[in-house]
């Protein structure tokens, strides 16, 4: 092979899951010993796993040009197998829109995540180890989306949850840990279990696991045997993504995992669930233009925002928090691509990218505090502004950008679900859509609660005084969260950028399933559809973060021509007590109103639903495993009546 | 071409510095605090505060000093009235006056609605940044007055853009000025019947989202000290009660401008004034009347009665209208 050949773009994508294993290869080869380098305990080996995250990065960039923009199907074929008898023999690597939007993702959290890592991980022991398992998961979930062989996928889902798995025990002497290693490695086998059973259904029945092949095939052709398949490969996505009834399992996973790794599983992981739903839904079955399938994922991605937004507010831990939250936010995905329309799938790939961006951001702030307090219990902390400003700033962004405040990115793509369902609501004259539409606008708020009590509980109010030597992050940390904070500005005020270069390319991979068979040499009848939309609201933010700039320094103008910088100093030992705290005439103390109940006016309303909450939770693996069987059954049920 | 841009951007600038903008904003929002404080103590059987109280205690507040507790995280402390300030002036903005609007097509009214939270939260934030123990505890609730509101407010807008939709044949209008367009064609929304709920749900917002009676539990000066603000002194404290001012004027005119569009001439000072009167008359019925003759709820009341009444009325509202009535 010369030079010329392997530089051909084709070769890319395999490339890129290709320096993810051999970094995991090298990474492993170069020992267990921690080196003598404190600041760096893995040493050259943590670079590997940089440089490795980084090209692969570099050679998914590279394909946005030919896939994105031009449109091209990369189908690849592993050694020089390709179809044999009309049969597709051997694994094959197939790269639409779709599969590289997701890869992109993918490969920038993983990358900001290891640059993140370096300094992070200093504490620790067996950090030589961990950049093994971390190369092995991002190779997993890039392998996953890459894949156009269903079987090459269950493959791939081992690979990542084992080492998802490992990852979560990795602080085994952190409270909780092993156990919910435990959690996650009984559920997370279950659902593995589910997509391996699914896989067999279908290669028993149209013996071949290639994609394209299975969707040529499978639509119209539907019997009991498929559909119980689907049901199983549904449930099977489901647990990898966390939807419910499977959110416990990343609350317990997120609290205890380092925070390198719960952005991964935050952001990584669950993408590639709610990329094996869609390929399932979208591609394999074809069956999104059903009532009763939209209705279902609508139905499971309403659940999940409103319940995991709830149970959020409920928490104590930073961590578990954020956990919730991010199964919320992957509610809103699932109930917007659940809609099937042009805008809903562009919306909800737009949320799951900036869901990517903005859950990474602030997993890192919470990392960053638990690097330098050794907590994350919101009743303890306080007051941290001072000490870490950056990260303060930092968190806030991404704060932002989760709650839905424009201008930030969140805001941008849930305003397009937003519209979307109302949309629906208004094509079918459904008004079940338009609930979801209410839904979604009210758990929005109730995220921007949580984290002003976030905000209140770790960043303001009062400093106790065992964090007095607190200082600020590492600069390699603090890079890592702004490289994350300003892709959340720029992609929230760049909207249409963003949609025509990423989000429009992917949802019309998801509506053109006969380019996606035609790539792939299968012969294919469907018609190429129509993907336009049209936007009901307006929101400009460039102009509006202009005017606002104006008005803010106008505003600032007056301010400082008329003193208003011109504050009492409080400086030097002995402080005047009028520079004291308010409190009525009584002695100054320390008290910080935070931690978990921040908002009992609302939950006291909601006690009943709380106390339930709380009850079904019950934290035993037993239980969620049969939650896990339930939900099966139900799936199957479910098919069986309406497919 | 170059004179040319020069002009539209010194227009801009009027716009955002002039009407409707600062100066618009600062006066209109304090006379009607002042007219609010004026008939509040009318009806209490008091002489009470000239008109201009607010304007001469904005200025006696701007020459005081400023204190920045010890405990407080200064720059978040005393940036952020600025900028909620600043914020609440760009929705002004964009807020349509008869048919004219400053800044058309940059903002529908889900943009709004989420706009609206900018000030709010800068208040906060500053409140999380002071420290204080009050503040926290004015901040929880007032949070929970946010939540509270939201429901009510998201009922009613797609309710309008629902109506406003059907009439234009698209089945959903989020835009503003389309909104204000539409009655000035049409009429008035209010004179629909399905549109009758939802104004009252909004007028029952009003007093919650600008904290004043029997929904002021954020604020509670006898019990919890001013609440958000007990930490703030001098020209900071003055840039927060301006923006409570100010605030009342938002919501005021967002609710005529929802409801009593299409009462104007064209002339766009007239319709100004017009708009102004309309205020005045939503803030004496629904801010004063309402604060002298209730008493202060508790937070978790105050949450109850939004999502079930003023819900509920909005509900009644949005299926109304879905149904096309």
């Amino acid at each position: 092979m010369n030079l010329a050949n392997m530089t051909d773009y084709h070769h890319f994508p395999i490339y890129a899951i290709m320096v993810l294993f051999l970094g995991a290869f090298v990474v492993s080869v170069a020992g267990t010993k921690p080196s003598r380098n404190l600041k760096n305990p893995a040493g050259a080996r943590a670079w590997i796993a940089l440089c490795a995250t980084g090209l692969s990065l570099f050679f998914l960039v590279m394909l946005i040009k030919p896939v994105m923009l031009k449109g091209e199907i990369i189908a690849y074929w592993m050694g020089s197998r390709a179809i044999a008898g009309g049969y597709a023999i051997g694994i094959a690597l197939e790269v639409d829109a779709l599969s590289l939007f997701f890869a992109l993702l993918i490969a920038t959290a993983v990358f900001v995540s290891a640059i993140y890592s370096i300094r992070y991980m200093v504490h620790d022991d067996c950090v030589p180890q961990y950049y093994v398992l971390y190369c092995l998961l991002a190779g997993g979930v890039l392998g996953l989306v890459l894949s156009g062989d269903i079987f090459n996928m269950f493959v791939m889902v081992e690979i990542l949850t084992f080492a998802a798995v490992a990852l979560t025990a990795f602080r085994t002497k952190v409270y909780g840990a092993l156990e919910a290693a435990f959690k996650y490695l009984v559920v997370g086998c279950m659902g593995s279990t589910a997509i391996l059973t699914g896989t067999i259904m279908l290669y028993a029945q149209y013996h071949t696991l290639n994609l394209a092949q299975l969707a040529s095939l499978i639509p119209g052709t539907l019997n009991n045997a498929t559909k119980l398949a689907f049901a199983f490969l549904y449930i099977g996505f489901s647990t990898k993504a966390f939807i419910v009834p499977f959110h416990p399992l990343a609350a317990d996973a997120h609290g205890a995992a380092p925070a390198s790794i719960s952005v991964l599983i935050s952001g990584v992981l669950t993408k590639s669930g709610i990329y094996g739903i869609i390929r399932l839904t979208y591609f394999l079955f074809q069956t999104m233009n059903l009532g009763s399938m939209q209705f279902m994922l609508v139905f499971i991605g309403s659940v999940s925002m409103f319940v995991c937004v709830t149970m959020a507010l409920a928490q104590h831990d930073f961590k578990r928090l954020l956990a919730y939250h991010s199964i919320s936010q992957i509610g809103y995905v699932l109930a917007a691509v659940g809609l099937s329309t042009s805008l809903g799938i562009s919306a909800g790939l737009y949320h799951a990218m900036n869901h990517t961006l903005f859950k990474g951001l602030l997993f890192l702030a919470a990392g960053a505090v638990l690097h330098e307090t050794g907590t994350t219990d919101l009743g303890k902390l306080g007051g941290l502004s001072k000490k870490m400003p950056h990260t303060t700033a930092l968190f806030l962004i991404g704060a932002f950008s989760i709650s839905g405040v424009p201008p930030f990115n969140g805001f941008a793509s849930k305003w397009m679900i937003y519209q979307a369902s109302y949309q629906k609501a208004v094509e079918t004259n459904n008004i079940g859509f338009l609930a979801v539409t209410i839904i979604a606008l009210v758990t929005s708020t109730l995220t921007l609660a949580s984290f002003v009590k976030v905000s209140q509980s770790v960043f303001f109010g009062q400093l106790p005084r065992e964090y007095e030597n607190v200082k600020e992050v590492p600069f390699g940390m603090r890079l890592a969260m702004g490289i994350l904070a300003v892709l959340c500005i720029l992609t929230g005020i760049f909207p249409n950028t963003v949609t025509g270069a990423l989000t429009q390319p992917a949802a019309r991979a998801v509506a053109d399933v006969g380019e996606y068979i035609t790539a792939m040499g299968f012969k294919s009848n469907l018609p190429v559809p129509e993907v336009s939309f049209v936007q009901a609201g307006v929101w400009e933010p460039i102009n509006w973060l202009l005017i606002l700039c104006i008005a803010l320094l106008a505003l600032t103008i007056v301010a400082v021509a008329g003193k208003y910088d011109r504050v009492s100093e409080n400086e030097g030992e002995q402080v005047d007590t009028k520079y004291q705290l308010f409190y009525g005439g009584e002695k100054n103390v320390y008290s910080q109103v935070g931690g978990g109940d921040l908002f009992w006016g609302f939950k006291h309303n909601w006690r009943h639903y709380f106390d339930f909450m709380h009850d079904l939770h019950s934290g035993i693996v037993n239980d969620y495993a049969l939650w896990a069987v339930v939900a099966l059954a139900l799936a199957i049920v479910y098919m069986m009546i309406v497919l | 071409m170059t004179a040319n841009i020069f002009i539209n951007g010194l227009q801009y600038l009027g716009y955002i510095l002039i009407f409707p903008g600062f100066l618009f904003c600062f006066v209109c929002g304090m006379l009607l605090t002042g007219i609010d404080r004026k008939l509040v103590a009318r009806m209490q059987k008091r002489v009470g505060p000239p008109i201009l109280q607010p304007f001469y205690d904005f200025f006696k507040l701007c020459g005081k000093e400023t204190i920045v507790p010890a405990a407080a995280s200064r720059t978040t402390f005393l940036m952020t009235p600025l900028v909620g300030l600043a914020a609440l002036v760009v929705i002004q903005l964009f807020i349509p006056i008869h048919g004219f609007s400053a800044f058309s097509g940059m903002a529908d009214i889900i943009v709004i609605l989420y706009l609206l939270l900018i000030p709010a939260l800068a208040a906060i934030l500053g409140a999380a940044a002071s420290g204080s123990p009050y503040a926290g505890v004015g901040l929880s609730r007032e949070m929970v007055t946010i939540i509270s509101c939201e429901l009510p407010l998201v009922l009613v807008l797609l309710a309008v853009a629902k109506t406003v939709g059907n009439a234009m044949g698209t089945g959903l209008c989020f835009s503003m000025s389309d909104i204000a367009d539409y009655q000035v064609q049409h009429g008035s929304l209010i004179t629909k019947l399905s549109m009758i709920p939802a104004a009252i749900a909004f007028a029952m917002v009003i007093p919650g989202e600008t904290g004043s009676h029997p929904f002021d539990t954020a604020e509670a000066e006898t019990e919890i000290c001013e609440g958000m603000h007990a930490e703030y002194s001098g020209a900071p404290l003055a840039v927060f009660k301006l923006s409570h001012a100010i605030k009342v004027l938002t919501l005021t005119s967002l609710f005529v401008a929802l409801f009593f569009g299409g009462i104007g001439t064209g002339l766009v000072a007239l319709d100004g004034v017009i708009v102004f009167a309309l205020c005045v008359i939503a803030t004496a019925l629904f801010i004063s009347f309402v604060h002298a003759v209730t008493a202060r709820l508790k937070i978790e009341q105050v949450f109850k009665y939004y999502w079930t009444v003023v819900s509920g009325l909005a509900l009644v509202s949005l299926v109304l209208a879905w149904y096309g009535m």
